[in-house]
């Protein structure tokens, strides 16, 4: 009789990880469970159709991968979206928090280093991690190839511009930005990591619209969009790993 | 036991003997011989076979335009020549740099290897890294193929070979450095791969599209009679010019808007292919590459400087 009282307790702690299940890996692969447990924990995850990442089949360019991350589809609040590609030598793409201005959904430019799942966690306000996946092939070796940028006479003065616009859809505004900056990421010889890593958007009256944490396995000179409810003027503030702080502001 | 080897040996042996390009010369006009390539992908069936090469006998001896994407293509398109004639080769001319036109030249050790100064160039600084991402794609039909850079530069004028004068044109649309072959004698032009037909075009170098409608008017205004395409079938009327101003202004287009509404790249990839453009081979897969290559362009057309 004294074993019930345990068995419950057990039951109970088990119980959110057993309360949903994932359901079948779309791109079973190696690194799933590693990665898993080490940003979602133990916390509920299900893998989920209606989080869509999109990206070409194939990385024409492995320095400069398109994805798109919708989870517009979801029921309930996003909270946060992690983006990874699991491949990677650097797997972790972005952290975003979109605030209630800003729709759950962003486009970002990558560097891969091989083919590879790419996979999206997304948090809603019930505590459930959605997992959208999808997969590339590449002929490789978009993280370890020299740096563009740093080829380019007179990069240092142009570090930090951006170039940017808004575009009036009917029910939102989407928002384009593209920033001056060589995304070092510590993997090719003699140059240590340099990177954006955090950046905020603001509204007219500067208050915080959205964070998003930056990782190297984003391009050189990213390329970043946002989809706003918010339709007045709209500001970002870059920061990167050596203090530097890049302003800007979009009518 | 012995008999299971036997077997296994019968099933595994064609595949490795069996890397033949089978080659056919296929007579266009006077002297002038064409070996068409599929309009596929690079794949491990076609071998990089994909690709339309030719050459003409003068009696100055034979005339190469584009040796092919291996060492092994290259080594069949001489025995492919020695089929049809017992004059030497005398001149390989290549097109521009790209891995499907300049991979055979190996082959042809001895003989000039012809290319514009801007060819050679792109060949020396991507040559190693197309030929590698070859061998990934196509796997062993590339053996033994390492990348000859060409020991001539060429000039656009005339240049005579016996009775065949040739009227070479450097232009930059597709590649950045593109020879244009135009037989006079025949009226036979080799468009390289500034003109592609029943084929998508494929833009890694391009110095943009407006260029490349700029070199196709120069080309049809040539008095040609036979067309021979980079990929594709040839043609002796104008349908694969019209398909070509057709397709790059429309790609042209869609960028264009595009980039004016913001749209992010993986949206614009996934544009519907116009109805009329189904005949088109990979169309939907050169659109992505055309994309990933181009819409950067495009996009800082219309984004303007927003920092502080």
């Amino acid at each position: 009789m004294r074993r019930v009282p345990l068995l419950l307790a057990a039951l109970l702690l088990a119980g959110p990880a057993c309360a949903i299940q994932p359901g079948a890996d779309p791109v079973p692969s190696v690194m799933w469970e590693f990665y898993r447990k080490q940003w979602l924990q133990d916390e509920p995850y299900v893998f989920d159709e209606r989080v869509r990442v999109i990206a070409p089949p194939f990385a024409e360019d492995a320095r400069q991968v398109p994805l798109q991350v919708d989870a517009r589809a979801l029921p309930g609040k996003v909270q946060r979206i992690l983006v990874w590609a699991e491949l990677n030598p650097i797997p972790r793409v972005v952290d975003f928090h979109p605030g209630p201005q800003v729709l759950p959904w962003l486009a970002v430019r990558i560097r891969i280093e091989q083919a590879t799942p790419l996979r999206a966690a997304v948090l809603t306000d019930d505590g459930t991690w959605h997992i959208g996946s999808g997969l590339i092939d590449a002929a490789g070796g978009g993280c370890t190839a020299p740096s563009v940028v740093r080829s380019q006479p007179g990069w240092e003065e142009r570090l930090g511009q951006v170039l940017g616009a808004r575009y009036p859809r009917e029910a939102f505004s989407r928002v384009r930005l593209d920033v001056s900056h060589p995304m070092d990421n510590g993997l090719t010889g003699g140059i240590p990591e340099f990177f954006i890593e955090h950046a905020e958007l603001f509204d007219a009256k500067g208050q915080s619209l959205a964070t998003l944490e930056l990782f190297p396995a984003v391009s050189e000179n990213p390329s970043l969009g946002f989809d706003l409810l918010n339709q007045g003027a709209t500001r970002l503030v870059l920061r990167d790993n050596n203090g530097n702080q890049f302003d800007a502001a979009i009518e | 036991m012995r008999a299971l080897l036997l077997l296994l040996a019968c099933v595994s042996l064609p595949s490795l003997a069996d890397l033949d390009y089978r080659l056919a010369p296929r007579q266009i006009a006077a002297d002038t011989y064409v070996l068409e390539g599929s309009t596929e992908h690079f794949s491990r069936t076609n071998g990089g076979n994909i690709v339309n090469t030719g050459f003409i006998v003068t009696e100055a001896g034979v005339v190469v335009i584009d040796s092919g994407p291996s060492l092994r293509y290259g080594q069949a398109l001489r025995k492919a020549i020695e089929s049809v004639t017992d004059q030497p080769v005398v001149q390989v001319l290549l097109t521009h740099h790209h891995p499907d036109h300049a991979l055979g030249s190996q082959a042809f050790a001895g003989v000039p290897v012809g290319a514009l100064p801007g060819t050679t160039q792109l060949l020396e600084e991507q040559g190693d890294g197309l030929a590698e991402n070859m061998y990934r794609m196509v796997g062993d039909w590339m053996r033994g193929t390492q990348v000859r850079l060409p020991d001539q530069p060429v000039a656009a004028g005339e240049r005579a070979f016996g009775s065949h004068r040739l009227r070479l044109l450097a232009l930059t649309g597709h590649s950045g450095a593109d020879l244009a072959v135009f037989d006079e004698k025949t009226g036979v032009l080799f468009a390289g791969d500034l003109l592609f037909y029943q084929r998508a075009l494929t833009t890694p170098n391009t110095p943009g599209l407006a260029v490349w409608l700029q070199d196709l008017q120069r080309l049809e205004a040539l008095p040609w009679k036979v067309l021979v395409p980079g990929h594709g079938p040839l043609a002796t009327d104008r349908a694969p010019f019209a398909q070509m101003v057709d397709y790059l202004g429309w790609l042209d287009k869609v960028m264009r808007e595009s980039a004016a509404q913001g749209l992010d790249m993986t949206e614009v990839i996934a544009t519907p292919i116009p109805q009329r453009f189904a005949g088109i081979a990979l169309s939907q897969y050169e659109l992505i590459r055309s994309v990933s290559h181009l819409y950067p362009q495009y996009e800082r057309q219309v984004l303007k400087r927003v920092d502080r």
